[in-house]
């Protein structure tokens, strides 16, 4: 009996643990999309470009027959949520304004960690007089609207006391933005450091930049993944969290700032620019990966935004859509619960 | 006898395929037929993008359906949001038209009669036409800033070139018999202009004035996608901004159906003209 039982049991076994394995269930491949600033570098920027370029993601399928590719597209916000919806790729960084929008239209996605955040800067024309936004009331101020730097603008204003209305908003994007401000066409440009370079020609003067407000007047947004994966792969789903807050940790590390930079610059985006976004500002607070109530918070105030201005046409429940578990799950794993703050809501969640 | 000839048209009819039709039907049927086979393609890629949505074979959000993109041109129409944009689009349209029309016309002609005009001035413009309109922009950005201006100038220099190519190949291709009777005849330049080389240039300036048209519609896109606040290009590039594509199939299907609209307008005109003008064949 026995005799025959045991291949039997044998048989039973390897093919349980077969399927173990395949309940395992890591894709054949897992495809991530980010910005990339438009200097056709196939080199991204914040957590994700860390995450690729120091290997963390690679490490964490080791072994694995698991196919990482890293596409970072030109077209930023809106080509990522239509590569998103052609089911190209899995998990995307971007900011938060398309991140809004997108789900909005319909885009099956959840937000797994915050990629850091990113400062705005505002410059004026050269030959006028503005130290603050107080002075640019009815001018013409350039921002690409739609995109995070559009938010970002209005809680510069609030910050002076003033609204959108109070200046005339012209839509250009970054390059347009620096020959228009050239020209005299426009009095003052918002966007990040990419504008700088005009500084440095002695063609705008800056005269403010998130930096002073911090976090809550900053660029943000989330890298997330289409619920289909995440439904179909937890597995992997977790295992790219972990990664993701390996890399922030290794960020978080004065000594590795300037190899961030470097890896960063491979993108196209001059080290300079990285040197006016975070010199004096310590890496760990803005590569806090956790999705907690603050950037929740963030969310909440900019789909308001959205809504106020008529960019998105659905509501959306940001509850629902946060999946804070894996990166928390990952901060536990690697003894980094009380590394990053549990940041509080910037204004009362609803 | 009437009878009999009865019978041969019918036999006739039969003969060619054509059912016999009452007169009226005969008059109608021809153009009827020639609208309803123009339609056809059209229907059939509106049966296929119904067919594409239903299946799912696109996401939605990149095709919307036809119903969703018809319920976002009428409320976009009801809004008046199309037709502000559809107005100024077509005003820097007729801009650029007139200034690059009449400019490529003169330059065309003097291309198309003088040797000299031709040698020293035709390798520059070529040389100038072949840079690309988006290629031209930050540097007439710098000069002219983002206003009006700029569209006008680029949508006028897309004009400018086919119909200075065409002008001056019209004219340079008017048949030698034509000028050597118009030499016997000891013409004035001014008769010799307008009763041999403008009636004999027309169909090919036409054509250009045509491509040029279309030409026009395609740098007002491109304008109005990089520096503009406002018009149907604008409109478009924001609806892709806001993920909601049914504004940018709005804005394809009416950039097309005006382009098409803006070229018959052109043919009748070309027609019209080309009675006005004395025959000269």
């Amino acid at each position: 009996m026995t005799s025959f039982f045991r291949p039997l049991a044998a048989l039973l076994l390897a093919a349980t643990t077969a399927f173990s394995a395949h309940a395992q269930n890591l894709p054949e491949a897992i495809r991530f999309g980010g910005f990339g600033q438009g200097f056709g570098q196939p080199y991204g920027l914040a957590l994700l470009a860390v995450a690729q370029g120091k290997g963390f993601i690679a490490e964490e399928f080791k072994g694995a027959p698991v196919k990482l590719s890293f596409e970072y597209l030109t077209g930023t916000g809106p080509a990522i949520n239509e590569a998103i919806a052609n089911d190209r790729l899995d998990f995307a960084q971007y900011g938060s304004l398309p991140n809004i929008i997108g789900k909005a239209g319909g885009l099956p996605t959840r937000i797994v960690a915050s990629y850091g955040y990113t400062t705005v800067f505002a410059l004026s024309r050269k030959d006028l007089d503005v130290k603050s936004f107080k002075d640019l009331k009815g001018r013409k101020v350039a921002v690409a609207k739609g995109t995070v730097l559009h938010w970002a603008l209005l809680k510069a204003l609030q910050d002076s006391g003033l609204t959108l209305r109070d200046i005339q908003l012209v839509d250009l994007k970054t390059a347009d933005q620096l020959a228009a401000l050239t020209a005299g066409s426009v009095d003052a440009a918002v966007g990040s450091s990419s504008l700088l370079t005009l500084r440095d020609k002695g063609v705008g003067k800056v005269f403010y930049s998130s930096k002073e407000l911090g976090a809550k007047a900053s660029g943000f947004g989330a890298i997330t993944v289409t619920e289909g994966f995440e439904k179909r792969y937890p597995e992997a789903t977790q295992r790219v969290a972990n990664a993701l807050v390996k890399s922030a940790h290794w960020l978080s590390q004065e000594a590795n700032r300037e190899e961030a930079y470097r890896i960063w610059a491979l993108s196209g985006v001059p080290v300079q620019a990285f040197k006016d976004d975070f010199d004096g500002v310590a890496l760990k607070d803005v590569f806090n990966p956790r999705v907690d109530a603050f950037l929740l918070s963030q969310y909440d105030d900019a789909i308001e935004f959205t809504k106020d201005n008529k960019l998105i046409r659905n509501d959306i429940d940001v509850a629902k859509w946060a999946a804070p578990a894996y990166v928390e799950t990952a901060l536990k794993a690697q003894g980094l619960e009380n590394f990053w703050p549990r940041r509080n809501a910037i204004v009362a969640r609803h | 006898m009437a009878f009999v000839d009865h019978t041969a048209i019918a036999g006739v009819s039969a003969a060619t395929g054509q059912p016999a039709l009452p007169p009226l039907a005969r008059t109608i049927w021809p153009p009827l037929r020639r609208v309803l086979l123009a339609l056809a393609l059209p229907a059939a890629i509106l049966l296929l993008w119904q067919l594409t949505v239903a299946r799912q074979w696109v996401s939605p959000q990149i095709l919307p359906a036809p119903a969703l993109v018809l319920g976002t041109f009428l409320e976009l129409a009801h809004s008046g949001e199309l037709g502000a944009g559809l107005l100024i689009s077509l005003q820097r349209i007729a801009s650029g038209l007139a200034i690059g029309g009449v400019l490529g016309l003169a330059l065309g002609v003097w291309l198309g009669v003088s040797q000299r005009a031709c040698t020293y001035l035709e390798p520059t413009l070529r040389a100038l036409f072949a840079v690309p309109t988006l290629g031209w922009i930050p540097i007439l950005i710098l000069i002219f800033g983002i206003e009006e201006t700029l569209k006008i100038i680029v949508i006028s220099k897309a004009v400018l070139v086919p119909v200075v190519m065409s002008t001056s190949r019209g004219i340079r291709n008017i048949p030698m018999a034509y000028i050597e009777a118009a030499r016997v005849l000891r013409l004035r330049r001014w008769t010799y202009l307008t009763r041999l080389t403008l009636p004999a240039s027309l169909p090919i300036v036409f054509s250009g004035f045509r491509l040029g048209l279309s030409h026009a519609f395609i740098a007002l896109i491109v304008v109005e996608m990089l520096a503009a606040t406002e018009g149907i290009g604008y409109m478009m590039v924001w609806g892709r901004t806001l993920f909601q594509l049914d504004i940018v199939v709005v804005g394809i299907v009416v950039v097309g159906v005006v382009g098409y609209a803006l070229d018959v307008a052109l043919r009748r005109l070309e027609q019209s003209l080309s009675r006005w003008l004395p025959d000269h064949g």
